[in-house]
């Protein structure tokens, strides 16, 4: 039996290697010989088999397969260490991958590695520090050079390299070294613990590391400047980028030597169209196949567009919240001292938590976002890292004119709350700042209708995103802490550690990049996040968080308003999919079809 | 001659050098170029500080100017901070988009103008002296982006929904070697630009031509018993159409910023939609530029208009 079972697995190898050998084909990836033939036989049929199926991208065939995106912001660089924007890395997908990504499950899986780094398969050290990734074995880039080891410490060095203008080195300047004894094998030795080691060299729509090809770009300086790096032409992704003509389009014809086999598709096009509103109508003639970017905003006029339009919501990784401006000018405990005090009825959680019971979220989300997503828990929302513990403080307005009462808030004859605070007669009226967004203006009158109900004058200002989200230097009001309460969106992950809460991080003039826009200093709170931090185990660091979520809403600090939503539209040819919160819609291009 | 010249060449130096202090002024206080990375996670502090400094934004305010108009000078516009790239490269290449649309657009205009205005001032309070009257209001009242979806979404969606034969959106990625596709995708942005615009004109052309209409020399060439094509044609549109030439003359440098609108709605890669983009971002370099060339445009073609017209009329001398 035993010996049966051997012949079937060698048969299944040899046909295996076979298959392999035809090059390119999607079958060559599930070719690990090694399991049961001996290595060094297997070593050497491997090297064998080991060719690239092409140089050169697959040129588009008469009536091939093609589909066109819309983008309305055209990305600047697409090698991603030297680009910030979504759309940037949405291209990056396509065409550069990294050693592991995150798929529509959320479940962090290998891309050129071979396998996840674990502490159970070696991969990562008793100590932490030493991270070894092995490399799929067969691995070319598009222009038939091998992909090695020897790529990934390149990139990192690129990336270090104070020569370079990287718009991030964050985490990269934690490594202290890479060896790369063989081929496929990168011992990654960080300094420090760095528990997000999984966000280097891997890619998600809010993380994004490309191997990068040593080959072309060894010796360059001033790597910001090179062409290669505004448009890679050669590939370890499903495509290769063959024009760019800006302010128009992108050609990408299929990679020959991608890992996973030839893309389906014979081409993807990306035009670059003004706003959301050209690419509705594009959408509607067929002209474009897909847009990655309309908001919630968008969802009613979509829907109503079907079935020419197909329209695809799928909850995110980020969420739009409302948050207190808690700065006060003596610090605590000699930390965190901010320039500008925050409105003084903030201090006491009685009013934090009056204002979080009276705005109805619920019915915003029902009404102006149509139910197509969810008030959260946390500041982690549709991911692993969620306290599942923790419940959504319903609305109700009775108990938080209760609680107000309680802190000493009493109605004024003009309907508005006065009360004492440290001292001095105050109104609770103040003003919520947030950008012009149309979504943002009417959740804001939504909730400045109901708080109103509560006695408490809620004063929406809206300024356009460049001000609001202004330097320190240029005077921005989340910066200096010049607003009362703010609202804006922003979302923790791939990996879930954040400084915003460290008191360190307040922004003042002798720290002006500090991205404390909540100029909250709380010890606690920031020492739980330094521990997370410094905590590598999966499971210790959950319970860290955990606990932090659980004070963070325990002291109403922010007020989740609703986790944002991925929201795309696409005709119905336009085959693709399943796309989750950390996996965008391009982590499978190689997947995508048409249907006629 | 050549003092009057010098004058103006010197003027113009001036007029141009206090053009970029107010465009660097305005475009360096309406925004900031690093609020793209606001609210950005991935970003750190000394990330955006490094960056700061890259873009060399901590420089006094002066300092920058003077470093920016240096370059200028020199032709260099300096580079994009967003795309990177030289922003002559990238003038150069939505320039030529521009022209291509705002030509043929002011080329229809001017000619539908001139029809319209003619027939009105001809048969002045005749029905199509109204009929063209409320045309020009209406197509003067409407903003042309709504004008523009209009059209497309009548042209293009609507048509197709209805299985007639429909124009492209423009969004589509169309092969601009083909003259067929190049027009095809050119209809629905010429007509829009060309109905707004024509209705002013065609206001402009009625009543210079009524005005001239009226002159004795008219009368005079009437009275010699020429035809009343004959005095029109040759007499009263001659010099009717002076005003009109100096007004054209005006607009050309501003065909170079191209359309804002138009090119937005139907996604033309031109200058329009340059412009736009990059001041969302305060991408200042870019924005400065475009500034420039079309600031450098109106002032030069200023003094050449004066220079014509001392051809074209003798009665002026320029002194």
């Amino acid at each position: 039996m035993k010996r049966n079972l051997f012949a079937l697995l060698s048969l299944l190898v040899l046909a295996s290697m076979v298959l392999a050998a035809c090059g390119g084909a999607p079958e060559a990836t599930e070719a690990p010989a090694t399991e049961a033939a001996p290595a060094t036989e297997a070593a050497a049929t491997e090297a064998a088999a080991c060719e690239p199926g092409g140089t050169e991208p697959i040129a588009f065939p008469d009536g091939g397969k093609s589909v066109t995106a819309a983008f309305d912001q055209e990305p600047d660089a697409i090698v991603p260490y030297f680009t910030q924007m979504s759309f940037a890395v949405w291209v990056t997908q396509l065409t550069l991958v990294g050693l592991g990504e995150w798929d529509d499950k959320g479940t962090f899986v290998p891309e050129l590695a071979a396998e996840v780094p674990t502490a159970d398969n070696g991969g990562v050290s008793a100590d932490g520090l030493t991270i070894t990734w092995k490399l799929k074995d067969c691995l070319f880039w598009s222009d038939g050079e091998p992909i090695t080891s020897e790529d990934v410490k390149f990139t990192w060095e690129l990336v270090v390299d104070p020569a370079n203008a990287v718009t991030t080195r964050t985490g990269y300047d934690k490594i202290e070294s890479i060896e790369t004894p063989d081929d496929t094998t990168v011992v990654i030795k960080f300094a420090e613990l760095y528990p997000p080691w999984p966000t280097l060299f891997t890619q998600g729509p809010n993380n994004a590391g490309s191997i990068l090809p040593k080959h072309i770009l060894e010796g360059i300086t001033a790597a910001e400047t090179d062409p290669f790096i505004r448009m890679p032409t050669v590939a370890s992704g499903p495509f290769v980028i063959t024009e760019w003509i800006p302010g128009d389009y992108m050609t990408l014809l299929p990679n020959p030597n991608f890992y996973k086999g030839r893309a389906n598709l014979d081409r993807v096009q990306i035009r670059f169209v003004a706003d959301s509103e050209a690419a509705k109508a594009a959408l509607q003639t067929g002209d474009v196949d897909w847009y990655p970017n309309f908001s919630e905003g968008d969802i009613e006029a979509l829907e109503a567009l079907a079935p020419a339009v197909v329209l695809t919501v799928v909850p995110g990784v980020d969420f739009e919240h409302y948050f207190f401006n808690m700065g006060r000018v003596d610090g605590v405990d000699g930390r965190g001292a901010a320039e500008n005090e925050g409105f003084c009825p903030f201090k006491d959680v009685r009013v934090r938590k009056a204002i979080t019971l009276g705005i109805n979220r619920q019915a915003i989300v029902d009404s102006l976002l149509f139910g197509k997503t969810t008030v959260p828990v946390s500041q982690w929302p549709n991911s692993a890292w969620t306290n599942t513990d923790l419940e959504v403080d319903a609305y109700d307005p009775d108990a938080a004119a209760a609680l107000l009462e309680e802190a000493g808030y009493t109605l004024g004859a003009d309907g508005i709350r006065v009360g004492d605070c440290n001292g001095t007669q105050t109104k609770l009226s103040f003003n919520f700042e947030t950008t012009t967004a149309p979504i943002r203006i009417a959740i804001a009158t939504v909730a400045q209708a109901d708080l109103a109900k509560i006695g408490v004058e809620f004063t929406p200002i809206h300024t356009p995103a460049g001000t609001f989200f202004g330097q320190y230097v240029d005077g921005g009001p989340l910066t200096t802490g010049n607003y009362d309460m703010g609202g804006y969106t922003t979302g923790f992950y791939p990996d879930p550690y954040t400084d915003n809460y460290s008191c360190e991080n307040i922004p003042t003039a002798a720290n002006p990049t500090g991205t404390n826009w909540y100029h909250l200093c709380d010890p606690a709170l920031s020492d739980l996040m330094d521990t997370a931090l410094d905590t590598v185990d999966p499971a210790a660091r959950k319970a860290i968080l955990d606990e932090a979520q659980a004070y963070i809403a325990e002291n109403y600090y922010v007020l989740m308003m609703y986790a944002r939503g991925n929201v795309y539209g696409s005709t119905p040819r336009f085959q693709f999919g399943p796309a989750g919160p950390e996996s965008d819609l391009n982590w499978n291009a190689e997947d995508w079809d048409v249907t006629e | 001659m050549w003092t009057y010249l010098l004058r103006r060449l010197f003027q113009a130096l001036f007029t141009l050098l206090i053009i970029t202090v107010l465009c660097f002024l305005l475009t360096r206080f309406s925004g900031d170029p690093l609020a793209q990375y606001a609210a950005n996670p991935r970003m750190s502090a000394e990330d955006r500080a490094a960056l700061v400094e890259r873009l060399g934004l901590n420089d006094p305010l002066y300092v920058q100017y003077l470093k920016w108009l240096g370059l200028a000078i020199q032709g260099d516009l300096g580079n994009s901070f967003f795309a990177r790239q030289p922003v002559t490269e990238m003038i150069a290449q939505r320039l030529p988009n521009t022209l291509i649309l705002m030509m043929t657009a002011e080329i229809i205009t001017v000619s539908f103008a001139l029809f319209l205005g003619i027939i009105s001032a001809v048969k002045q309070y005749s029905f199509w002296d109204n009929a063209i009257t409320t045309f020009s209001f209406v197509g003067f009242s409407i903003p042309i982006f709504f004008s523009a979806l209009g059209l497309m979404l009548i042209f293009a969606v609507q048509f197709k929904e209805w299985g007639l034969p429909y124009l492209p959106t423009g969004a589509s990625v169309w092969d601009k070697s083909d003259p067929v596709e190049y027009i095809r995708n050119m209809i629905l942005p010429v007509t829009a630009l060309a109905f707004v615009n024509s209705a002013g004109y065609s206001r402009f052309v009625r009543t210079s031509i009524l005005e001239v209409l009226g002159l004795d020399y008219i009368r005079t060439a009437r009275a010699k018993g020429l035809t009343g094509r004959a005095v029109l044609f040759k007499h009263a549109l001659r010099n009717a159409a002076l005003p009109l030439v100096t007004i054209v003359g005006l607009d050309i440098p501003f065909l170079l910023g191209g359309a804002i609108v138009t090119e937005s709605v139907f996604s033309w890669p031109g200058m329009g939609r340059l412009f736009w983009e990059y001041s969302q971002r305060s991408d200042y370099p870019v924005v400065l530029g475009i500034l420039l060339i079309i600031s450098l445009a109106v002032v030069i073609l200023t003094i050449v208009t004066d220079i014509i017209y001392t051809f074209v009329d003798p009665r002026i001398r320029l002194s």
